[in-house]
């Protein structure tokens, strides 16, 4: 209702410029009779006339369209002008919904949230998922139908449809993304059904597809694994980077974080073990890091599976298998470690990896006890009963062979992601139509004959599972921008010839799904975003009868790697994934968590290995361009790419990230990085084991956010193992340095006043940061710049050290060790100290102290003399030395689309204005209104109210905010812990954010490796 | 003034046989004569340079502040490097006025006019750095404490707004000083020149001045008193744009030492400066008996003295460093010596340090080309101790994270290349326009000032002028 009455709004404006004598009265240079003059005309004569005709001008122009406006006269229910409204929704991914909730201001999604009372996502968020605002308002997404290249409409599409599929027996093709809907599957059986030499299959370029398939190998059927990492007290990551990569990662890392909660010395972390090539995130918070080739990772599970075969019934498969990792001193370790863990621990690998490695995973978790405990298999619906990698070489080779006629994809973009060896492109040339859905004109939709734009999840009906099977509908929170359709209309169009709204396509599907009251049940599920006691159903497990023979089969298989070969590896990109987020803005800004590279991709090798081939060891401090090799495989397919060194990379391995080198796609995609696709065929999906690599002679420049990664020895990030932190429980706080003690004696700054803490008011706002939750991964960043409208600056400006982010992750990497140094990661955001360095400095007062505790940065007062930001030794300030928002803002055909992604609660800020962290102090601010017009008089919002955006969106729920002066207060309650200590004590500056230290949980019978 | 106590009789301050109307002649005669060729080249490059600044200024205006290479941790770096260096040199010229008058040094007057108005245009050059260095310059005026309905006032913590104060406050007492001596020039030049609009302009400007005994007596008083008020300031000044850097919290600039470190470095550099001008005119308006080479000499001798402390200040901070056991303040300086910007600081060292060191030798002191090549070297190497000091401290403090490097921006380079438009344009003016030489005082430091001058060698008066 209230989209129609918007409608005829706009629609009497137009009207008005229709109107007859609204027209008349444009066209007519001179109001009437002025026109009228004559020669020979008196002065008071021309007075006269010219008085009379602009007060009729006047008059012509004041008169109201009283008639043509409609008012709100009934206004919709709950709608308050200046007050969000939130709603429950689903974000896919991969074949998975994650469920958020959806803040709109005016009708304009502005913020992602996770929602509390999904399971999945426990009101917690990743970066995906936050940046898919901006996902939403990309100006560069599709807005035509096209046909051929050229403009076509929805309805000449619908008519090509009823015409083209009005022949059953055509040979179709669907590849379609990976998806969990319902709906979809209906649509898809109803597909099959109706074209029976039709063939469907699921594309995703990285996929869990050999996981799956390795779980078949061992229990005989395709499950998908859920882990259970709070319930685990020891986990083995074989090269599985699940904190960043698994379409779980969320709920992944909030249980994580839980295993690893550190209340007071008494408490017993959980503990990660971690090996691998590339330094993942995960990784860089394991307490062992072994850094191994990706080619060795199916050696070295097999080794570990053999020692457990040892002492643990169920692994005879393994049972006398020797190789080269057989006596690892990691193998010992490992299994001696499992074994004392039984059914509390968890082994895991990389999904990347080939099927034996999953079913030795897989057999591992079943003969520990794992399965059913810390491990559960999930029978889920949605997986093919067939390996679809393969599925899609085969039809790439059916295709070419002239056997389809038509395909229809489905969202999926293969000919950018698609394994080199499969020549998609080629394939497609022998298919006469080929019908692509998806956001942006693509690769895939130029080789296209039909191309229909596709609607995003914030803009369409939808419906779907969860990882572990949580059903939810997805609501559209807005109409669709650019007349985009959702996977369910078009796939319905293709198949029945006719044209369905998304909504009730959704509902048909989930009259089955339902109980019979069905429209109060319809509208829980939309309430609440799910659908209560929904799940895949857990599966016991058992190995299969012929397990050791194929066993014997894959341990029988030569290794295919050589210690001396230089491997390369592909893996998703921590940000752009496999290339879909690339015209994200806020994606392709945000620095890579290891890196902290924006904007690019790099080859990551070890400092070895760029030794070897004759590159600096380490980059050159200050210096931006760095050397670029030439990458060549086997089969002759090239890559020229900027080289970075990253310690702890394992050597002789480069680790390269998809998702660039995109072209035509947009603003921000376009000419960002090296197209890797090439490189990767459909045997070697994960790694290549042998490539040459060259120096290409040239320098290319990179934009870092952090040029230095050493911590110089300095205090600033408290981490200690376990042992040490019993001993000491106050280490953090002990570390402060005070003037010619450092090294001693430690003593805390005294003062020389009797000042009282804070003013007499309440609330006092503070933050506490747990080091030893945070993982690193980021999503504080970008929740903060969709809640605080920071503009996204570009590469030039990222390396010229001008990023606008109000909260970054510092990362160090620590410890003499160059090779396999260990990693902190410290989000850093404004620490609002009491006795502020940037307050005293400012000429103007720009920059002062609130009642309760806010350092707070007034725009319109600031006149840019950047003083208190080189006065903040935390360096959080940030200066608009270009005019960044009105550059992001204002430039494109159709500005005003990304204006609608803006918080109308937060100023957008003016060129060379300083700004910061403010604590969020909008929502402090609407917390501080409802107060006061629930209690009457108090201004201080109950425990939990105020919510900062990087700590709602924290899926490690490493950030505590809140009152201070109240000590029941959940950040009084953290700051209070022995772990928690002040970044820069000594300075006396009072930091209202504090930090707690990371504990780490180190094996002692772990021999250090490098 | 007069020199009427000599015991050991001092080297004559000018040399050569001139009387009274000579020296007026030589002096008076530069701003009436035909405008030389050299002249006109000149200020034709000044003004290129000059416009070049402008267009620098209005570009910087135009886009932002980012046109200059300023990142997040290094945010002042030419700017303010130009800023301090141009104040400094603009210290020279009120020490010769005021300080030098109170310790009645008459050597001073053969180079006083010329030193202030370099001071004054100095600090012109200067004080464009805090006002275009600002995100917002269309709001610059909220830095001044005026009374508003918001009833805002500047924040009067903060050192930034007491350096506003003091620069202010030195500009005006400088000029007012130089304008304060000019008047009896300017009623010379009223006298001399032909033009009647000439005539006019420097009799307008001249205040009717007469020559009368009283007018000279409360212009003495008036002089002695302004240069009593100028004199604090010469120290205040460069105390205060130390402060800048003192007050704040970053290791490298909380410093204790700065303020009379930084009043040294300032009058060797304004010295300096005074240097590089003076061996210039002297030689093509053919002034080498005012400017003698005893002046050089004793200019290189109070280079040579602050020099050395600033030599002191440089090894003294090192020490503190390591005394005061502050591990940030430690790196800051090893940093400074071996980290990135290594090469400015041993340019600094080198210039500042070790080029003075000729000074100490007589005949170097007394050489003219070697001074005239030292006294560039020795602004080069002021120039690069503010760098050090501005941007090292600012491009690595606290946190590791965040260290980055500064590299200047053809639109940096070209600001401060465009100031020495501004400079000399307006320095040229002044040699071309007005006396360069203060013809009464320079009169007050010759034999023939002596009452007893004329009796004892002519045994007749002379009418002065």
């Amino acid at each position: 209702m209230e989209k129609e009455q918007q409608q005829t709004y706009w629609r009497s404006l137009n009207e008005l410029a229709q109107n007859e004598e609204y027209r008349k009265f444009a066209e007519r240079e001179f109001p009437e009779n002025a026109t009228e003059l004559k020669d020979g005309v008196s002065r008071r004569n021309f007075l006269q006339i010219m008085g009379a005709s602009v007060a009729l001008a006047g008059l012509a122009s004041c008169r109201k369209p009283v008639q043509k406006i409609l008012p709100f006269t009934r206004q919709p229910e709950h709608l308050v002008p200046g007050i969000p409204l939130y709603y429950a929704s689903s974000l896919p991914f991969r074949g998975s919904l994650s469920g958020v909730v959806v803040e709109t201001n005016e009708g304009r999604p502005t913020k992602i949230e996770g929602n509390d009372l999904h399971p999945g996502s426990k009101g917690r968020t990743n970066t995906r998922q936050q940046a898919a605002i901006l996902e939403l308002y990309d100006q560069d997404r599709s807005r035509k139908v096209r046909r051929n290249g050229e403009d076509s409409s929805w309805s000449d599409f619908v008519n090509f449809c009823s015409e083209h599929f009005s022949d059953t027996n055509r040979r179709v093709a669907f590849i379609s993304e990976a998806n969990s809907s319902p709906a979809l599957d209906r649509l898809r059986n109803a597909a099959l059904n109706r074209f029976p030499n039709a063939q469907w299959v699921t594309y995703e370029p990285f996929n869990e597809e050999s996981l799956y398939s390795g779980i078949g190998l061992a229990f005989g059927r395709r499950l998908r694994p859920l882990y259970h990492f709070d319930k685990s007290k020891v986990t083995v990551s074989l090269e599985d980077d699940f904190m960043q990569h698994s379409d779980n990662d969320v709920a992944y890392i909030g249980e994580f974080a839980r295993s690893r909660s550190v209340s007071s010395p008494d408490s017993q972390p959980s503990r990660l073990y971690v090996a691998e090539s590339n330094y993942s995130l995960t990784g860089s918070n394991a307490d062992h890091r072994l850094r191994i080739k990706s080619s060795e990772i199916p050696g070295f599970t097999f080794a570990l599976a053999a020692r457990l075969s040892e002492s643990l019934p169920g692994l005879d498969a393994f049972s006398g298998y020797r190789n080269e990792y057989s006596d690892h001193s990691w193998i010992s370790v490992l299994a001696e470690e499992l074994l004392r863990n039984r059914g509390e621990s968890i082994v895991t690998a990389g999904a990347g990896h080939d099927t034996p490695v999953h079913a030795a995973v897989a057999a591992i978790n079943l003969a520990l006890g794992n399965a059913g405990h810390t491990v559960e298999y999930l029978e889920v619906p949605y997986i093919a009963q067939n390996d679809q990698n393969d599925a899609l070489r085969d039809l790439a080779g059916e295709m070419r062979t002239g056997n389809y006629d038509t395909v229809v994809l489905i969202g999926t973009n293969p000919v950018y992601t698609a394994p080199a060896d499969l020549d998609f492109t080629g394939a497609l040339d022998h298919v006469s139509e080929k019908i692509h859905l998806s956001l942006h004109y693509d690769e895939t939709s130029r080789a296209g004959t039909w191309h229909i734009p596709r609607a995003h999840p914030l803009e369409t009906w939808g419906d779907g599972h969860s990882y572990n099977g949580i059903r939810s509908v997805i609501q559209p929170m807005i109409q669709p921008l650019f007349g985009g359709k959702s996977e369910t209309e078009f796939l319905n169009t293709v198949v029945n010839g006719e044209d369905a709204g998304g909504h009730d396509l959704i509902r048909e599907t989930w009259q089955d799904l339902l109980p019979s009251a069905f429209e109060s049940s319809w509208n829980e599920v939309l309430h609440d975003g799910l659908q209560k006691n929904t799940r895949y159903s857990s599966v016991d497990v058992s190995l299969v009868t012929g397990f050791a023979a194929e066993a014997a089969e894959f341990l029988g298989r030569p290794m295919e790697h050589s210690i001396d070969a230089v491997e390369l590896v592909i893996q998703p990109d921590p940000k752009l994934h496999d290339g879909r987020f690339a015209n994200n803005g806020w994606l392709q800004e945000l620095p890579d968590p290891m890196t902290k590279i924006t904007w690019d991709n790099v080859a990551l090798l070890s400092p070895n290995t760029a030794e070897r081939f004759g590159l600096p060891p380490a980059r050159k401090f200050g210096d931006p361009d760095q050397q670029v090799i030439r990458i060549t495989t086997q089969t002759g397919a090239q890559a020229e790419i900027a080289a970075w060194v990253l310690p702890g990379h394992a050597d002789n391995s480069i680790t390269i990230y998809t998702g660039y080198g995109r072209r035509k796609i947009g603003r921000v995609a376009d000419q960002v990085g090296v197209d890797i696709y090439p490189l990767r065929s459909s045997d070697n999906s994960l790694f290549i084991t042998n490539v040459n690599v060259e120096s290409a002679g040239r320098t290319y420049v990179i934009a870092s956010t952090q040029d230095h990664h050493s911590l110089e020895g300095r205090p600033h990030i408290q981490d200690a193992d376990l042992d040490y932190y019993r001993q000491n429980p106050t280490f953090a706080q002990d570390a402060v340095y005070v003037p010619g003690t450092f090294g001693g004696e430690r003593e805390h700054p005294v003062s020389l006043f009797s000042d009282k803490e804070w003013p007499d008011h309440e609330p006092q706002w503070g933050m506490a940061i747990d080091l030893n939750s945070c993982i690193g991964c980021g999503v504080c960043t970008i929740a903060c710049q969709a809640e605080n409208n920071i503009p996204v600056i570009g590469k030039r400006e990222v390396r010229r050290g001008r990023e606008m982010h109000w909260i970054r992750t510092d990362r160090y990497f620590k410890g003499d060790d160059h090779g396999n140094p260990k990693v902190m990661h410290q989000p850093v955001p404004c620490m609002h100290c009491d006795n502020a360095p940037c307050e005293q400095v400012c000429p103007v007062a720009a920059t002062t102290h609130s009642n309760d505790g806010l350092n707070q940065m007034t725009y319109n007062r600031c006149i840019g003399t950047r003083y208190c930001a080189n006065n903040c030794p935390f360096k959080v300030r940030r200066f608009n030395f270009f005019n960044y928002s009105k550059e992001y803002l204002t430039t494109g055909d159709d500005p005003e689309i990304i204006q609608m992604a803006m918080n109308p609660d937060v100023t957008v800020r003016f060129r060379g204005v300083m700004e910061k962290c403010t604590y969020c102090v909008q929502r402090i601010s609407r917390a501080k209104i409802d107060t006061k017009n629930k209690t009457g008089d108090s201004i201080k919002p109950p425990d939990g109210t105020v919510v900062t955006a990087c700590q709602q969106a924290c899926p490690a729920n490493a950030i505590s905010f809140g009152d201070i002066s109240d000590e029941n207060s959940i950040v009084s309650i953290e700051k209070s812990k022995d772990r928690n200590y002040l970044m820069l004590e000594e300075l006396n500056i009072r930091p209202r954010t504090s930090y707690l230290a990371k504990i780490r949980n180190p094996n002692r019978d772990v021999p250090e490796q490098s | 003034m007069s020199q009427n106590t000599a015991t050991v009789p001092d080297e004559r301050l000018v040399k050569g046989n001139h009387d009274f109307a000579s020296i007026t002649k030589l002096i008076s005669d530069i701003p009436q004569e035909k405008t030389p060729l050299w002249w006109y080249i000149a200020f034709g490059i000044s003004n290129i340079l000059l416009a070049v600044m402008l267009a620098m200024v209005v570009w910087l205006v135009w886009e932002g502040i980012g046109v200059w290479g300023l990142n997040q941790p290094v945010g002042w770096a030419w700017d303010i490097t130009n800023f301090v260096w141009w104040v400094g040199i603009g210290h020279a010229g009120t020490l010769i006025s005021a300080i030098l008058f109170l310790f009645r040094q008459g050597w001073r007057t053969a180079i006083n006019r010329f030193a202030e108005a370099m001071t004054i245009f100095a600090v012109m050059c200067a004080g464009l750095f805090p006002a275009i260095h600002v995100g917002r310059l269309w709001t610059i005026y909220w830095i001044f404490p005026l009374p508003n309905s918001m009833q805002l006032w500047p924040n009067f913590n903060s050192p930034l707004l007491w350096d506003v104060f003091a620069v202010f406050t030195y500009l005006i007492v400088s000029t007012l000083f130089w304008y304060v001596g000019l008047v009896p020039d300017l009623a010379t030049m009223r006298d001399k020149v032909k033009g009647k609009i000439s005539k006019m302009v420097y009799g307008l400007f001249a205040l009717g001045w007469t020559g009368g005994n009283r007018q000279w007596q409360n212009y003495e008083k008036a002089y002695m008193i302004l240069a009593g008020l100028a004199t604090p300031l010469v120290l205040s000044v460069h105390t205060i744009v130390s402060f800048d850097f003192a007050v704040s919290i970053i290791p490298g600039w909380h410093t204790t030492i700065f303020p009379p470190y930084f009043v040294a470095g300032a009058v060797f550099s304004g010295f300096a400066m005074v240097l590089s001008l003076m061996i210039i005119t002297r030689k093509l308006y053919k002034l080498e008996d005012i400017m003698t080479v005893d002046h050089i000499e004793k200019m290189n001798i109070i280079i040579l003295v602050t020099g050395t402390m600033v030599g002191f200040a440089y090894a003294m901070e090192f020490f503190i460093a390591w005394y005061g056991g502050v591990e940030y303040e430690k790196f800051a300086f090893i940093n400074r010596a071996f980290g990135p910007y290594a090469w400015a600081y041993w340019i600094m060292i080198t210039c500042n340090v070790v080029a003075p060191q000729f000074f100490w030798v007589k005949k170097f002191r007394r050489n003219i080309v070697l001074t005239f090549i030292l006294s560039i070297v020795i602004n080069i190497g002021m120039w690069f101790e503010r760098f050090v000091i501005v941007v090292t401290s600012l491009a690595q403090d606290f946190l590791p994270s965040s260290w980055g490097y500064f590299s200047p921006t053809y639109v940096d380079v070209l600001t401060y290349v465009g100031t020495f438009g501004l400079f000399f344009t307006l320095f040229l003016l002044f040699m071309r326009f007005l006396p360069m030489i203060s013809i009464a005082e320079i009169k007050g430091v010759m034999p023939q000032a002596n009452p007893a001058y004329y009796r004892t060698q002519n045994g007749h008066s002379k009418k002065t002028d």
